[in-house]
């Protein structure tokens, strides 16, 4: 805090000096809290620090603003503290302002799409999601922060399927109620509300009917993922499908755990497998998205 | 020797507890056969009944087979042992612990609970005399103090019964 009475007092021939000097100070005091917050062992002495860090970073954070309202990265890291903090008004303000600046923040575009989540603007923060994952594929950020990101994406798609299909479920349950009137009244008029007994013509539409609106929601209904789509370890949809020599497709995150922990052979085969052996299956992958596209559900995390 | 006793009691990491509650599910549809388990809240140790096969040494017989899973499976094989008391077999120790390669050195993470029982029932059904393993005394003193069978060195000579 003494760097900000400091700014308040400062005269103009500090300015150029202080520009320089705060960024570098406030680097190396977040790294110092880092350390700190890593070594305490209990979980609420950790929150405890984490929030005193996550407010001093976001002092902190203003004071840099204020230097250098044109430095991107400032914006988002005064965005990581106040979504630290659930304060997600503050969190789309910032991360919006530095993606104005620099479009490119896979961190920005997270940030914001976690705000549009939380305010349920669901197709917003899908957008968001996806293009942080494709700015992820042209980085090497590495692989847990692609983990991050798509466990926000599976959630945003779910919602939106929820949102969507209570809406189309309850379009189809009143349509179905008029056709069943309408049935009902075409047969009345008609004389044919009650059968001779061996046919009746009125209740085999019913039932016809029935199964027509069955079959028209069956995709918005979640059951099991076909297991060709899953893998053999995780028992979950593939996304990152690779197949072996053997003709066997895994999720390539557990398989190389697999390789790494248990051995070189395959699981299922038990044939020698190496990792330069590990082709992706392009095939799988489309079949996954296409799955994807028409039962949302399935995005459903457990 | 320690005697670090059961599995660790480490909770199962995120990928375990996804994978159980899979099989799980799929354990209620359709359980391998001769077997029976009854749901408990707790994830991480199943007791599955195990009845004899007919026309094998202990058809109609019953046994409780207990299954402990480790933070990472199915990285690491589950700890499966009979409780007691065990079925007399050339195979299976008086302590419940089971001289069988894939629940040690020969684990794959494809396997599951369903391929597991299996493979046990067929160890049990192919046997040819009910006796206890040659070592059994031996091995039933050294595993004192509660011993994981996952820390014995096994050593698979018999592929035969």
């Amino acid at each position: 805090m003494d760097r900000l009475l400091f700014l308040v007092l400062g005269d103009d021939a500090f300015s150029d000096y202080i520009q320089l000097q705060v960024p570098i100070n406030f680097l190396k005091k977040r790294k110092r809290r880092k350390k700190c917050s890593n070594r305490s062992k209990t979980g609420r002495k950790t929150n405890q620090i984490q929030e005193a860090a996550s407010m001093a970073t976001a002092a902190d954070g203003v004071a840099a603003i204020a230097l250098c309202p044109d430095v991107a990265v400032y914006w988002l890291n005064r965005g990581l503290c106040h979504f630290k903090r659930k304060e997600w008004a503050k969190v789309e303000e910032d991360s919006r302002r530095a993606l104005a600046l620099d479009d490119t923040l896979v961190k920005g575009h997270y940030l914001l799409g976690c705000a549009m989540l939380e305010k349920e603007q669901c197709a917003l923060a899908i957008k968001e999601f996806n293009k942080a994952l494709d700015l992820l594929k042209s980085s090497n950020l590495g692989d847990k922060m692609a983990e991050d990101i798509w466990q926000v994406l599976a959630k945003a798609k779910y919602q939106d399927w929820e949102i969507h299909s209570t809406k189309r479920v309850w379009k189809m349950q009143s349509l179905k109620e008029a056709c069943e009137n309408a049935l009902q009244e075409h047969h009345f008029l008609s004389g044919t509300l009650v059968g001779d007994g061996s046919t009746n013509e009125y209740t085999d539409q019913l039932k016809l009917l029935s199964e027509v609106f069955t079959k028209a929601t069956i995709d918005d209904t979640p059951t099991d993922v076909p297991d060709y789509l899953c893998c053999q370890i995780t028992f979950e949809i593939f996304r990152d499908p690779v197949i072996t020599p053997s003709g066997i497709t895994y999720e390539r995150s557990i398989i190389l755990e697999h390789l790494c922990k248990v051995g070189n052979f395959d699981p299922v085969t038990r044939e020698p497998l190496k990792e330069h052996q590990l082709v992706p299956n392009l095939a799988i992958k489309e079949a996954v998205q296409a799955y994807l596209k028409n039962h949302s559900w399935a995005y459903k995390l457990n | 020797m320690t005697s670090s006793s059961s599995p660790s009691r480490k909770a199962l990491s995120k990928i375990a507890c996804n994978r159980l509650q899979k099989e799980l599910a799929e354990w209620q549809v359709s359980p391998p056969s001769g077997f029976k388990y009854r749901v408990s809240d707790n994830l991480q140790r199943w007791v599955i009944e195990v009845t004899g096969a007919a026309g094998t040494l202990y058809a109609g017989e019953t046994y409780q087979l207990q299954v402990d899973f480790p933070e990472h499976y199915p990285m690491e094989a589950p700890q499966v042992i009979f409780l007691n008391p065990a079925p007399m077999h050339p195979h299976i120790y008086s302590n419940g612990h089971i001289c069988l390669d894939i629940l040690y050195d020969s684990w794959s993470p494809a396997m599951t609970v369903s391929s597991v029982c299996i493979s046990i029932l067929s160890m049990l059904s192919s046997s040819p005399a009910k006796q206890r393993p040659q070592d059994n005394d031996r091995y039933v003193r050294n595993c004192r103090n509660g011993r994981s069978p996952k820390e014995t060195r096994w050593w698979f000579h018999d592929d035969k019964v």
